[in-house]
């Protein structure tokens, strides 16, 4: 029996879930806000809604993660976000944790023939 | 896009923002919205760059409803989008399950109580389901609003952190016994003790054609003044079958303590048992002086079916001591498995 789309789009939607903190920290080390970081992701590749980035963003911030001010730009007042220290260790872990699951998986992947 | 609040699309954007702030904390509303406002403006501006036209009505809903609903996005600020989580949840639904069953026994036992003393049982038994019905939703709130307190002051984690492997129930041993028959046993407990108590009353009327033929007599079956000595012993073992019920709801597997009760309670049940022997009739047969004589041959019929009574309950509370002594004996001959080298 084949599995259900929605089976998929619900195993496809965890997956992300924990990798879009980290593509939005790596995307961070230069300041940004939430419009042109959302376009910056999509041009590599990695799609987010609005509606869960920018509480993201807020959440991020709270935890130490990210420093933001708001500031003109073209006119209009923006709200800017960039990588805290905190936020600079907090993606060496992260990112450290990636490659070394990435490795393992890709390994596990091989091994099955898959 | 300029000056969206005075525009129709600008208005379709404001309201959207204003719906969105109502459920947002006070302290950051303001904040959140501005950002907010400014995301969509941007939006906005690259969709009518991509339709190389102002956007209308139609385009600013289609770019909301991708935003998202507004309680969703708020939600996602406030940063818990559960009441409660998955640490505490299956202890909520287990407790509710419990609490919930209890309050509907309970209302069910009051209900036939009242109903057995009533003019009128048909009525007394539709008012016992509507309060059963309403206890169950009472108290459904009750364990509700409790877990919601647990989940905000942490609790959950304790739970988590409480639990130990070595109180697994011992499921080899007997299998749990289940809610239902849990509540049934003690539906029985409750009906029995109002009983014994004389808070029930049944009317031990004999029927007319069992003493003689006679319209007018009335006779009735009452406990002889061998029972006296065992009306508390009996009480008080009632009171303890009622505890082992109430405590397999709550830990319904099979434990050393469980099977220690039992043992005291039947060997108790024994000991009564042994007392009725000594003491003669169990059944008075009371019946005007018209029936004396069929009275008096009922009454012989009735305590030689008690007579022979009594040795079969004393078998059967002998098995259970039996059984619940071999299923020591089996958890006393378990022993842990060798330590891992």
């Amino acid at each position: 029996m084949p599995v259900g789309a929605d089976i998929i789009e619900a195993l496809r939607m965890e997956l992300r879930r924990g990798t879009l903190i980290l593509a939005v920290l790596g995307a961070l080390r230069e300041e940004r806000y939430g419009y042109t970081l959302r376009s910056a992701l999509a041009g590599q590749g990695v799609e987010i809604d609005e509606g869960a980035l920018y509480p993201m963003l807020r959440r991020l911030e709270t935890q130490g993660l990210l420093t933001s001010e708001w500031r003109e730009d073209a006119k209009r007042q923006k709200r800017f976000y960039q990588l805290s220290n905190d936020g600079a260790a907090a993606l060496k872990h992260l990112t450290d944790e990636w490659r070394a699951m990435n490795g393992a998986i890709e390994k596990i992947l091989k091994e099955t023939g898959r | 896009m300029s000056g969206p609040a005075k525009t129709k699309t600008g208005d379709l954007v404001e309201r959207y923002l204003a719906a969105v702030k109502r459920r947002l904390p006070n302290a950051q509303a303001a904040d959140i919205t501005a950002e907010l406002r400014e995301a969509l403006n941007d939006k906005l501006e690259a969709k009518e760059a991509e339709l190389g036209r102002a956007a209308g009505a139609d385009d600013v809903a289609a770019v909301l409803r991708v935003f998202g609903s507004p309680p969703l996005v708020a939600a996602r600020y406030a940063g818990r989008e559960y009441l409660i989580g998955p640490g505490l949840y299956p202890y909520f639904w287990q407790t509710q399950r419990i609490a919930v069953g209890l309050a509907i026994a309970l209302a069910i036992v009051v209900a036939a109580v009242r109903s057995v003393q009533a003019s009128d049982p048909m009525r007394v038994v539709w008012r016992g389901m509507s309060a059963a019905w309403e206890a169950g939703i009472f108290v459904f709130g009750v364990v509700t609003v409790v877990f919601l307190v647990m989940e905000q002051t942490g609790v959950a984690a304790k739970f988590e952190a409480a639990w130990d492997p070595r109180h697994l129930p011992r499921d080899n041993i007997r299998k749990p016994v289940s809610l239902f028959e849990s509540l049934v046993a003690l539906a029985f407990d409750a009906l029995f003790i109002a009983w014994w108590v004389g808070v029930l009353r049944f009317e031990n009327i004999i029927p007319d054609r069992w003493v003689r033929d006679s319209a007018d007599l009335v006779a009735s079956a009452e406990f002889s003044d061998a029972w006296g000595p065992v009306f508390l012993p009996v009480l008080a073992l009632a009171i303890l079958t009622a505890l082992v019920h109430v405590a397999d709801v709550f830990h319904p597997a099979w434990s050393r303590v469980r099977a220690a009760v039992v043992i005291a309670g039947n060997a108790g049940g024994l000991a009564v048992l042994w007392v009725l022997a000594q003491g003669g009739d169990l059944v008075d047969v009371v019946a005007s002086t018209e029936g004396a004589e069929g009275a008096a041959r009922l009454q012989v019929v009735l305590n030689n079916v008690a007579e022979i009574s009594l040795p079969v309950a004393a078998i059967v509370f002998a098995i259970h001591i039996c059984i619940e002594a071999w299923r020591v004996a089996g958890a006393l001959r378990m022993r842990p498995p060798p330590a891992m080298a």
